[in-house]
C-alpha cells in the first residue's frame, strides 16, 4: 500500500493539512512563475539542482561493522528514494551522500566536516558505531548540524544532552536489563561478560554490573575485557571456562563476536553455557556460512523481529525491502530508512533546513517510523535524552539455516 | 583473575600454537628484508590474499577434505602474484640508479597495501567469510584444540622446516644466503641477483600467503585480516632478530606466550601491549634481537 504525503509526514489535524495544501499550492504557482521567470534568464537549471543533502556515515569497510553499515545504507536509499517518489521535501528532491567510517572516529569526524562544510548536509545519520557518534558530536556541537544514532548504544552518544544529538537506539540500560531480565528467566546464577574496550562494551559492562547491584539479582558475574584488533581470545575464554558460567554475554561487535563464538566452541563452553550476543549481529545473512552448525543454540538481542508489527510505513518499507534484496528486511536497515523519513518529515514541519528549527521540531513532534510505536526525542533525563527506543527482545536460534524470522522469541523486555 | 595449574598449561599451550603461527608470518618479513634489503609493508595483504584464495578453493571448488590442497594452492597462487608484482615495483629499484631506496620501498610497498586492500572490498565485499573444515577437535593434554588449529600448527612447522631445509641445503638456498650476506660479490660470481629477489620476493610472500590461508577457518577472512598479523610480524622481527630463521621461531613462540599468559592472568585488555614491553625489552637489552646480528656499513 502506497502512503500519501501527508501520511509520512505524521500526525497533522484536517485544518493543518488544508492549510498546507492551501499554501503549498500558493507556493507551487509562485514557484511555478519565479521558474519560468530564471529560465528566461538562464538561471532555472541551478535551482532545480539544489537537492536537500542528507549525510550518512556508515562503516562500508573493515575494521568497522560492514555489515550492518551496508543495512543502513540500503534503508537510507530506499527513503530517499521513497522521499523522492513522493515529491521530495519542501518541493525539493532529496540527496543521500554516503561516506564511510571503516569505524573509525577520526574518519567518521572527518566525514561530517566535508557533509557539512563543503556538500551543506541538513542532517546526519547512519552511525552504528557508538565511538563514531560520540566523536561527531563533539563537532557536530559546533557546526550545528543534527546527527541521529541509528545504531549506537553507548549512554554518552545521548547523555552528554547536547542538542544537536539524537538516537533511534536501545541505550546500555535496557539492553543490560534485556539479557539480565533473559536470564533470570532461567534462573542463572554464574555469568561471564566478554567486552571489547570501546565506549559501547565499557557501558555495557558496567550498566550490567550496576543493575545487577542496584537490582539485587544476585548474579555473580564475570567482567573480561578485551581489545577489539585482538585475533585470538582463547585466554579470555579459558578464563570464563575456569568460572564455569551458566550463560556468556558477548559484548563483540564485528569479528570479535564471531570469533568469540567459533572459540567458545574451541574449548567447550559452548554448546553447554548458553550465550547471547549483543546486538542482532547473528541476524546478517551471512552468520550460517560464518558458523554452520556452531550457529545453533546462539541467543541473541533483536530490535525486530518479522514476528514484531510494523506501521503502514513499515510495510511499505517492507514491502519495497524485499523486492529490491530479495530477502526480508533487518533491523538496522528499517533504522536507517526511518532515520531519513523522521529528518523529512522534521523539515516539513519547521519548513525550513535551519539546524534550530528541525531540533526544535524533532523535540516537540511525534513521528511515525517503521514501528507502531510513536518516535519522540524528549528532553529526558540521561542516556534517554532525545532517545527513542525500539521493543528488545531475546531471540534463539534452534536449527542450522534459521531465519531471524522463524527462531525462536526466548524473551521479551517488559513482559 | 582465576589461577589455576590447569589453567596455567593450557594457556601455555594456546600461546604456542599461536605463536609458532605468527612465527610463519615473521619468516616471510624477514626473508624479504635478508635477500631484497626491502621492507614490504604490504605482507598483510599477502596473508589476505592468502586468506580468500582458500575461501575460494574450500568453499567452491575443493571442499573441505581437501583443505590442505587448498592451502598449497593458495600459497602457489599468492607467489604467482608475488612474482608479477616483483618486477613492476621492486626491481626498478636496484635497475636504476636510485638515492633513496628505502623511502621508494616504503612508498611502493604502503601503496600496494592500500590497492590491494581496496581491491578486497571492491572483489569480495566488506563481509568477513570463513572456509569450512570438518577437522575434530583435538585434545593436547587438557586443552581442547580447534582441529584447524592443530593442522595450521603442524602446517606451520612443515612449512618452516622445509624452509629451513631448502636455505641450508641447495644452492639456491646458498646463493640467497650469499645474495642476503654480500650483493655485489654474487653477482661477480656470476649469479642474477634480480632473478634472486623475484624469487625472494615471491617466496616471502607466499609464506604470508600460507599463513593467511591456515589461518582463514580460525581468524576468518575479511579485506583487513592481515592488519593485526603483520604487526606482529614487525615485533616478532624485533624480538628474534632481522634475517633470522631461529629467530623468527623463537621470538613468535615468545610473542604468543607472553600475549596469552598476560591476558589470562595480568589483566586482558593490554592483550596487545605485553608484545610491545617484550620489545622494548628486548631492544634495551639486545638491540639486534635475541638471533640478529650487529650490522656493518661501509
Amino acid at each position: 500500500m502506497a502512503l500519501t504525503t501527508a501520511e509520512w509526514r505524521g500526525r497533522g489535524s484536517p485544518r493543518t493539512h488544508q492549510l498546507e495544501n492551501s499554501m503549498q499550492r500558493r507556493a507551487f504557482v509562485g514557484g511555478a512563475a519565479l521558474a519560468a521567470t530564471l529560465a528566461g534568464l538562464g538561471l532555472a537549471p541551478a535551482l532545480a539542482q539544489d537537492p536537500i543533502v542528507f549525510g550518512l556515515i556508515t562503516p562500508l569497510s573493515p575494521p568497522g561493522e560492514t555489515a550492518l553499515g551496508q543495512l543502513a545504507k540500503r534503508g537510507a536509499e530506499i527513503g530517499v528514494e521513497y522521499l523522492n517518489e513522493k515529491g521530495g521535501v519542501l518541493g525539493r528532491n532529496v540527496a543521500l551522500s554516503v561516506q564511510d567510517s571503516a569505524g573509525k572516529n577520526e574518519q567518521g569526524v572527518a566525514a561530517y566536516r566535508r557533509l557539512v562544510s563543503s556538500e551543506k548536509a541538513v542532517a546526519v545519520f547512519g552511525f552504528i558505531h557508538s565511538g563514531v557518534n560520540i566523536a561527531v558530536n563533539e563537532v557536530a556541537k559546533e557546526m550545528g548540524v543534527p546527527t541521529m544514532g541509528t545504531q549506537t548504544g553507548a549512554g554518552d552518544v545521548t547523555a552528554k544532552h547536547y542538542d544537536i544529538a539524537f538516537r533511534t537506539h536501545a541505550v546500555d540500560g535496557p539492553r543490560a536489563a534485556a539479557w539480565l531480565g533473559w536470564i533470570a528467566k532461567n534462573k542463572w546464577k554464574r555469568v561471564s561478560l566478554l567486552a571489547e574496550t570501546t565506549d559501547y562494551g565499557i557501558g555495557l559492562a558496567k550498566e550490567t554490573e550496576k543493575q545487577n547491584k542496584e537490582q539485587n539479582l544476585g548474579l555473580e558475574i564475570q567482567t573480561i575485557m578485551f581489545d577489539r584488533t585482538t585475533t585470538d581470545l582463547l585466554p579470555q575464554l579459558l578464563q570464563a571456562k575456569a568460572f564455569k558460567p551458566d550463560a556468556i554475554v558477548n559484548v563483540g561487535v564485528g569479528q570479535p563476536l564471531d570469533l568469540m563464538i567459533t572459540q567458545a566452541h574451541t574449548v567447550g563452553l559452548l554448546p553447554g553455557a548458553q550465550m547471547v550476543t549483543s546486538y542482532d549481529g547473528p541476524a546478517r545473512p551471512q552468520f550460517w556460512q560464518l558458523h554452520g552448525d556452531q550457529g545453533v543454540g546462539i541467543n541473541f538481542i533483536a530490535f525486530y523481529s518479522p514476528k514484531s508489527e510494523l506501521s503502514d510505513l513499515g510495510k511499505e518499507f517492507a514491502k519495497r525491502y524485499a523486492a529490491k534484496f530479495n530477502e526480508p528486511p533487518v533491523y538496522a536497515a528499517l533504522n536507517g530508512f526511518a532515520n531519513a523519513i523522521v529528518f523529512a518529515a522534521a523539515i516539513e514541519r519547521a519548513k525550513s533546513t535551519d539546524p534550530k528549527a528541525m531540533i526544535k521540531t524533532l523535540e516537540e513532534g511525534s513521528f511515525i517510523g517503521w514501528s507502531t510505536s510513536p518516535i519522540t526525542f524528549p528532553r529526558a533525563e540521561g542516556a534517554l535524552w532525545h532517545n527513542w527506543s525500539p521493543p528488545l527482545l531475546v531471540l534463539h536460534y534452534t536449527a542450522k539455516d534459521q531465519t531471524p524470522a522463524a527462531a525462536e522469541v526466548a524473551y521479551i523486555l517488559g513482559q | 583473575m582465576i589461577f589455576s595449574s590447569e589453567l596455567l598449561v593450557q594457556t601455555l599451550l594456546s600461546g604456542l600454537m599461536v605463536g609458532v603461527l605468527y612465527a610463519l608470518m615473521a619468516l616471510g618479513i624477514t626473508f624479504i628484508y635478508s635477500i631484497v634489503k626491502t621492507i614490504n609493508w604490504a605482507m598483510g595483504e599477502f596473508y589476505m590474499i592468502g586468506s580468500y584464495l582458500q575461501f575460494v578453493a574450500v568453499h567452491f571448488l575443493l571442499g573441505p577434505r581437501w583443505w590442505w590442497l587448498a592451502a598449497i594452492l593458495s600459497a602457489a597462487g599468492t607467489f604467482l602474484v608475488g612474482a608479477m608484482l616483483e618486477p613492476i615495483l621492486i626491481k626498478p629499484m636496484y635497475a636504476q640508479p636510485m638515492q633513496r631506496r628505502d623511502d621508494y620501498a616504503t612508498v611502493v610497498t604502503i601503496a600496494l597495501l592500500l590497492l590491494l586492500r581496496s581491491l578486497a572490498v571492491a572483489l569480495g565485499g566488506p563481509n568477513q567469510y570463513r572456509p569450512e573444515s570438518d577437522l575434530p577437535v583435538v585434545w593436547i593434554g587438557p586443552l581442547p584444540q580447534e582441529g584447524a588449529r592443530v593442522a595450521a600448527f603442524v602446517c606451520a612447522l612443515l612449512a618452516l622446516g622445509i624452509f629451513w631445509l631448502v636455505i641450508k641445503k641447495t644452492w639456491v638456498g646458498l646463493a640467497l644466503r650469499a645474495a642476503a650476506q654480500n650483493r655485489i660479490a654474487v653477482q661477480t660470481c656470476g649469479v642474477k641477483v634480480d632473478r634472486l629477489d623475484a624469487a625472494a620476493f615471491a617466496i616471502g610472500v607466499a609464506l604470508a600467503g600460507f599463513a593467511g590461508a591456515l589461518l582463514a577457518p580460525l581468524f576468518m577472512v575479511f579485506p583487513t585480516n592481515g592488519a593485526v598479523t603483520t604487526v606482529k610480524g614487525f615485533e616478532i622481527i624485533v624480538i628474534g632478530g632481522l634475517g633470522s630463521i631461529p629467530g623468527a621461531l623463537i621470538g613468535g613462540i615468545l610473542l604468543g606466550l607472553v600475549e596469552s599468559l598476560g591476558a589470562a592472568f595480568i589483566s586482558s585488555p593490554y592483550q596487545n601491549v605485553y608484545g610491545f614491553i617484550l620489545v622494548i625489552l628486548v631492544l634495551i637489552v639486545k638491540p639486534e634481537g635475541l638471533f640478529g646480528e650487529r650490522g656493518r656499513e661501509a
